[in-house]
């Protein structure tokens, strides 16, 4: 029993910070004109350094790593504000099993996955313009879309991480997939750690800022006001982050209540994402709420990934009958 | 990371767990007044007895040596097992006195007080908090006077939990006249039963009158009792207060997923004034999935600090986060059984085994008040665990 990185997991914390701060730092999103999604060089230089295949299993060319690392990747990609599509990418491998060329393609970067919504007839494409696949998943299943030459709607992203579009779901015909929850429980856990790496990174920008920032004469960090908020930041990104520990290890071991841990963590950090932004614009005051700061860009990643691989509603109404293990 | 068990903790949690289905009291534990202090004393012999007492105190003491997870371990078998748990009379003897000493203690203080407590022979009691120095512990009052080989202490506490009912007393005093703050305070071992004590019971909003303020009048102690130094016994307090914040509430902690649990089975079979069971209710659904969700955290957390705290060889500060959680979980469940009950919420006479829900609801707010209310342990965190700039 041992629920923190041990020294070979923090040595991947480290070189994917490192990694992320260079190839994708928080302030492309304030170029111009900014930079969403992950652009094909962007997607072959992650590749390059085998990110996609991390928690892959060997055969398909990954590490072989397990759910473990993929939360401590994601949550540095989280801190970064990184695009959606990176975890649709990493995801598309895992449900491209059963097809060894395009698994290859995908791996390679080659071939860019982006993340599939369903919306009655329509899908909603989130990533990359460039993406000619769409994963698709569910609670039961994933499946891979060739969306490549699809008539597409683009829509206006109040998230600049990530491009939106729609098209009809009947012209997407599928490529591969896979049956079971593993996708999904892996779209949960990159979810959640990307929305607790968020979660983080409000608390620290709000730490850093109440050190130097003086109202009336005193650093407002000395004011209970933003004191007492930031430490219920703390308390929300702690119990988010512990529980994604417990509900990745439980997925690793193969725990029969790893699902349920599982949905556990993904609620809990869609509230420390959502509510740890919003904290960090507050008590930001008005610089909280320009463009140049990033606090809006972290409120507006968390609203997008909340809804994604579990929302509130369907994560509650599963969590309450389920059943745990030792 | 990783969640397995050794051989050694899943022998323990079976052996654990086979001996407290054969053991635990049938009868229920009195609510209170001398009768509950007898029932935890011999709970606690009986556990000494069958060799269950400190599992992770050293054997020399009378513990069973064991590691810090297999306590974590024991906890939750007693909470499954719905066994009486440490947060009664006897809690101040086994999570802070007990643990000082381990940590801070002489050795002949260690030898002759900690099989006491594990044999459930003393209770404890703790005397920090005074009429005039609650959350603000360090402006505390209370004086002692060294006489030979003796302090004499004269003042008051308060808030002091089953003071009636302890043999020994955790005693912060201030022995330098002229100093201020955090210097000059002295850690003492107080026996109860010394003259110029006098206990004055405080009714509580719970209609009952668990905490009762002290009055000492030229109470001899001798310096023996001292732990730690004379004059350094703000260093002595915090590492009290460490293991109250760390782990004290542990068995609070595990016991709130089963008690979420037997929430969602009240709400299963009582019915809402407009005739539907509670649990049909979406808002009462979500508050208690919500809920159950926070409780899986608090064991995570716990888990993760344990993780943390070995690594590190003290508790650390982010006991005050795990505080936040537990006490705001349980009074929000607190809520939720308020809102499922209705107006059989609004019937109590003080019998807390005839209205557990809402003795539960009142006790709330002893839990975000004692042991540092919650505005202090967020200003704890903001101080050592935000490192923010300081706000007093």
């Amino acid at each position: 029993m041992f629920l923190a990185a041990d020294e070979d997991e923090a040595e991947i914390v480290a070189s994917a910070a490192d990694f992320l701060a260079d190839a994708m730092p928080i302030q492309r999103l304030h170029a111009e004109p900014p930079r969403p999604d992950m652009d094909p060089d962007l997607r072959q230089k992650v590749a390059e350094l085998g990110w996609f295949g991390l928690s892959a299993p060997e055969t398909l060319g990954g590490s072989g790593l397990s759910a473990v690392e993929h939360v401590l990747f994601f949550r540095e990609v989280g801190r970064n504000c990184g695009p959606v599509d990176m975890l649709a990418q990493s995801l598309g491998l895992l449900t491209a099993a059963d097809d060894a060329k395009l698994a290859a393609r995908i791996l390679s970067g080659e071939t860019g996955v982006a993340l599939a919504v369903e919306q009655g007839e329509r899908l909603r494409i989130l990533g990359d313009p460039s993406a000619s696949v769409a994963l698709a998943a569910r609670p039961d299943g994933a499946q891979l879309l060739d969306i490549s030459g699809l008539a597409a709607e683009t829509r206006p992203p109040l998230d600049p991480t990530t491009s939106m579009r729609l098209v009809e779901t009947a012209r997407a015909t599928r490529l591969a997939g896979v049956s079971g929850g593993d996708v999904w429980r892996m779209g949960q856990l990159g979810t959640a750690a990307m929305l607790v790496g968020l979660a983080e990174t409000a608390l620290d920008l709000i730490v850093e800022y109440a050190k130097i920032r003086e109202t009336f004469g005193r650093k407002i960090g000395s004011y209970q006001a933003v004191r007492h908020p930031a430490a219920d930041m703390a308390l929300r990104a702690e119990a988010a982050r512990s529980q994604l520990w417990y509900a990745a290890a439980a997925t690793k071991e193969g725990k029969a209540d790893a699902q349920a841990h599982t949905d556990a963590a993904k609620h809990l950090a869609n509230i420390a994402g959502v509510t740890n932004a919003d904290w960090n614009i507050q008590l930001h005051g008005g610089i909280g709420i320009t463009e140049e700061h990033d606090a809006h860009l972290l409120l507006k990643h968390a609203l997008l990934l909340v809804k994604l691989f579990g929302s509130k509603r369907p994560l509650l109404a599963s969590l309450l009958h389920a059943r745990l293990e030792d | 990371m990783d969640l397995t068990y050794s051989d050694e903790d899943r022998a323990f949690r079976a052996r654990a767990r086979a001996w407290l289905r054969d053991n635990v009291p049938a009868e229920r534990r009195p609510v209170s007044g001398p009768a509950a202090a007898v029932f935890d004393r011999a709970w606690q012999r009986k556990l000494f007895e069958h060799g269950w007492a400190g599992v992770a105190w050293p054997k020399d003491y009378g513990g069973l040596g064991l590691s810090s997870l297999q306590q974590i371990i024991w906890f939750e078998e007693l909470a499954r097992a719905k066994a009486p748990h440490h947060n009664n009379t006897s809690y101040v003897a086994l999570m802070h006195a007990g643990p000082t000493l381990i940590a801070r203690g002489t050795e002949a203080q260690k030898a002759y007080y900690l099989p006491r407590i594990l044999s459930g022979e003393d209770l404890w009691c703790q005397g920090f908090s005074e009429p005039n120095a609650g959350s603000d512990l360090a402006s505390l009052k209370t004086r002692g006077v060294i006489d030979g080989d003796h302090i004499v202490v004269t003042g008051s506490k308060t808030w002091t939990t089953d003071a009636q009912y302890a043999d020994v007393q955790e005693l912060l005093i201030r022995t330098d006249p002229a100093s201020e703050r955090h210097k000059g305070l002295t850690w003492l071992i107080c026996d109860m039963r010394t003259p110029g004590i006098d206990i004055r019971p405080i009714r509580t909003m719970l209609q009952d009158d668990h905490v009762n303020t002290v009055f000492y009048d030229e109470v001899r102690i001798p310096l023996a009792n001292v732990v730690g130094e004379v004059g350094r016994g703000w260093s002595t307090a915090l590492t009290t207060l460490s293991f109250e914040r760390g782990l004290g509430f542990i068995g609070d902690q595990l016991d709130l997923y089963e008690k979420v649990g037997r929430v969602i089975e009240l709400a299963q079979r009582v019915k809402l004034e407009d005739g539907r069971l509670a649990i049909e209710d979406d808002a009462i659904a979500q508050r208690l999935a919500s809920l159950k969700a926070d409780t899986m955290a608090i064991r995570a957390m716990t888990l993760a600090h344990i993780t943390e705290s070995d690594r590190s060889g003290e508790p650390g500060p982010k006991g005050s986060l795990m505080k936040l959680l537990v006490t705001a979980t349980h009074k929000a469940l607190s809520e939720v059984v308020a809102d499922i009950l209705g107006w059989d919420f609004l019937e109590f006479d003080g019998d807390r085994a005839a209205y557990p829900w809402t003795f539960d609801y009142l006790w709330s707010w002893v839990f975000t008040i004692a042991g540092g209310t919650s505005e202090i342990q967020r200003e704890i965190t903001a101080d050592r665990l935000l490192e923010l700039p300081r706000a007093r």
